[in-house]
């Protein structure tokens, strides 16, 4: 049992870590790609300084100019740094690698989730590294109370995991479609608009907040962006909650999916 | 029976190839509306392997070999009928079986492709869950076989074709599987690189009874391996038997080479018999020794002129396996 146990964890580290060593090859584009957040987040600071200015007002919905520049900061660390794994079952059913990647002895999932996790944790540390120069310019250093970054983390934790369940459910619709892209550039619609990487939701209007709000979007992005600039435990208990809630939804969804579409997979190839 | 490895009955592949429109629109629609062809991949094959035997799976292309391979690896859920690979059911016992079979797709890579080979072995080591000690033994048996040791340490982007064929192979093999299927693994090999191949899984064959399914375009894979033959074209089962019964069956054709000590001064004919090539001193023949007895040709030959050397032989298996494929 116990000789079990270690075994599967020393198996799931060792994808993580393989995963690791093959990306820095890739140290160069990634670096590139990270330079993007620099962009983004001083157009972001212009945007948003011009409308605090417009408005004459130091706080919006609750924050304040500072508080909504690390928001985005935050909300953009997830969104870029995520695990887009959909994309990687996509290539493997399209170039018939599956026919590896699917019979050895290893949960499927799991698999893809542990390979994307060293990717995701330097892509998220260096995205954040990137901006933080820029943001603690323009708004100073975050307010977060010591005591709250757990519960921050593990609502950043259980944003990333619920996001993995997500495109793991678009990423299985690959066994069958073997093409995602059109699912996940509808998923991302959602998650700009009604998780709240253009806005955040306290800035939505009043009528679509609450729908905002218990949807799965925003628990990906919104929620651990907001808890880290404006900290409740209210707020936290109420998306700590959902998020579990929407976690056993979409693992329940997924329980019957894998079965459905590995029966529907055609392999490629050969 | 208990020795029995893979025993497949009435195994069936039917395809649904959809007609999907293009964009986002087709997509969506082909998850529910789906305007489909069948195509009958594999249809109603049975045969048993048992355990230590090679066999050649052999059939044209588009004969529904690689589907049979992706049903008994457990990827593809068969449309009809049963199989037991080491007793289980591959399409619902996939993980299981998965710690005891191997599989090499030719074409499909599965090394990392910007590590060295090593790190994907200790990988496996992992994922397989392998004792270390036990699977540096391991390694260094299947370095040795497939003669990769200077290449466990370069980029797999960095090998050629060959050298990574021989360490993807070596990769499945790692984990002691007692069967491997091997889909066309010397597909555009050059002739020393498959004779290593052949060499290495034939050891390992010997050593330990590892259990071989073979498929290859490549008649000098399944001489030099398989003593066994199975023929599959259109999904169907055709052929079943020993590699030298179809020989034997088949081979009518003989071929006789001869050189002269003389040059030749007209063109050689005898009825029945092609003259495949014909020079000063040489010539080259191919009959059917049903319609000319061989003594006649060679009486024939060496009335002609004097004859320096003579031999007879049977055509390559490539070309007994091409007439049973025009069938
Ligand atoms: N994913 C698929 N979708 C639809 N039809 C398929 C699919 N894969 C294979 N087929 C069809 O099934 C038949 C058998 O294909 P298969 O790949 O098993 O042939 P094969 O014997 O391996 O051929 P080759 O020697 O060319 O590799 C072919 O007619 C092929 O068109
Ligand atoms: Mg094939």
């Amino acid at each position: 049992m116990l000789l079990q146990l270690r075994r599967t964890t020393t198996k799931y580290t060792a994808i993580t870590m393989t995963n690791l060593q093959n990306q820095l090859a890739y140290v160069w584009e990634a670096l590139n790609r990270a330079v993007f957040i620099v962009l983004i987040m001083f157009v972001f600071v212009q945007l948003w300084t011009a409308v605090y200015e417009t408005q004459g007002a130091t706080e919006i919905a609750g924050l304040s100019l500072q508080a909504t520049i690390w928001y985005f900061l935050i909300a953009e660390v997830m969104e870029l740094g995520k695990i887009r794994h959909d994309e990687r079952i996509s290539e493997e059913v399209k170039d018939g690698s599956v026919a590896y990647t699917l019979t050895r002895p290893y949960n499927y999932l799991a698999y893809h989730f542990f390979n994307g996790l060293g990717e995701t944790a330097v892509k998220m540390t260096l995205i954040f590294l990137l901006g933080l120069p820029l943001v603690v310019y323009y708004a100073g250093w975050p307010t977060v109370a010591p005591g709250q970054l757990l519960p921050v983390l593990l609502v950043g934790a259980l944003a990333m995991l619920l996001d993995f369940f997500a495109f793991s459910i678009i990423g299985l619709l690959a066994f069958v479609t073997e093409d995602t892209f059109s699912f996940r550039l509808i998923y991302q619609k959602f998650v700009f608009i009604l998780g709240g990487l253009m806005l955040p939701l306290d800035f939505l209007p009043g009528w679509l907040q609450p729908l905002a709000r218990v949807l799965p979007f925003n628990l990906t992005t919104y929620a651990p962006a907001k808890l880290f600039v404006a900290f409740s435990w209210a707020q936290f208990w109420q998306i700590l909650g959902l998020q579990i809630l929407w976690l056993t939804i979409f693992g329940l969804i997924l329980l019957r999916q894998y079965r459905w579409a590995t029966k529907q997979l055609v392999v490629n190839g050969g | 029976m208990s020795d029995v490895v893979v025993n497949v009955n009435g195994l069936a592949k039917t395809f649904q190839v959809k007609q999907k429109a293009a964009g986002l629109r087709g997509s969506v629609r082909s998850l529910w509306r789906q305007n489909t062809r069948e195509v009958t991949a594999v249809s109603d094959i049975s045969f048993a392997l048992q355990k230590g035997e090679m066999l050649a799976f052999i059939g044209p292309n588009g004969a529904g070999k690689s589907t049979t391979i992706k049903m008994l690896t457990g990827i593809l859920y068969p449309s009809a009928g049963q199989a037991s690979v080491l007793g289980f059911t591959p399409w619902k016992d996939r993980r299981k079986l998965g710690y005891h079979i191997g599989s090499v797709f030719g074409q499909k890579p599965q090394l990392w492709y910007h590590l060295p080979p090593e790190d994907t072995f200790r990988l496996f080591a992992r994922i397989y869950e392998l004792d270390m000690a036990e699977f540096q033994k391991r390694r260094d048996f299947l370095v040795e076989s497939f003669q990769i040791a200077d290449l466990l340490q370069t980029p797999v982007r960095k090998l050629s074709l060959g050298q990574r064929m021989k360490c993807e192979i070596a990769a499945s093999l790692l984990h002691r599987p007692r069967i491997i299927f091997l889909d066309e693994p010397t597909i555009g090999l050059d002739v020393v690189a498959k004779q290593q191949i052949r060499e290495a899984i034939r050891y390992l064959n010997e050593q330990e009874q590892t259990t071989i399914f073979l498929t290859s375009h490549d008649a000098g894979d399944i001489e030099s391996l398989c003593k066994r033959v199975v023929i599959i074209n259109h999904g169907r089962l055709i052929y079943d038997n020993s590699t030298s019964a179809l020989k034997r069956q088949y081979l009518r054709r003989k071929i006789i080479d001869v050189r002269f000590a003389e040059p030749l001064t007209e063109p050689f004919a005898l009825p029945c018999v092609e003259t495949l090539k014909q020079g000063t001193h040489g010539l080259k023949l191919e009959f059917d020794g049903r319609d000319v007895p061989v003594e006649t040709v060679v009486q024939q030959v060496m009335a002609t002129k004097p004859t320096q050397d003579i031999t007879i032989a049977d055509p390559p298996l490539e070309e007994i396996i091409r007439e049973i494929y025009k069938k």
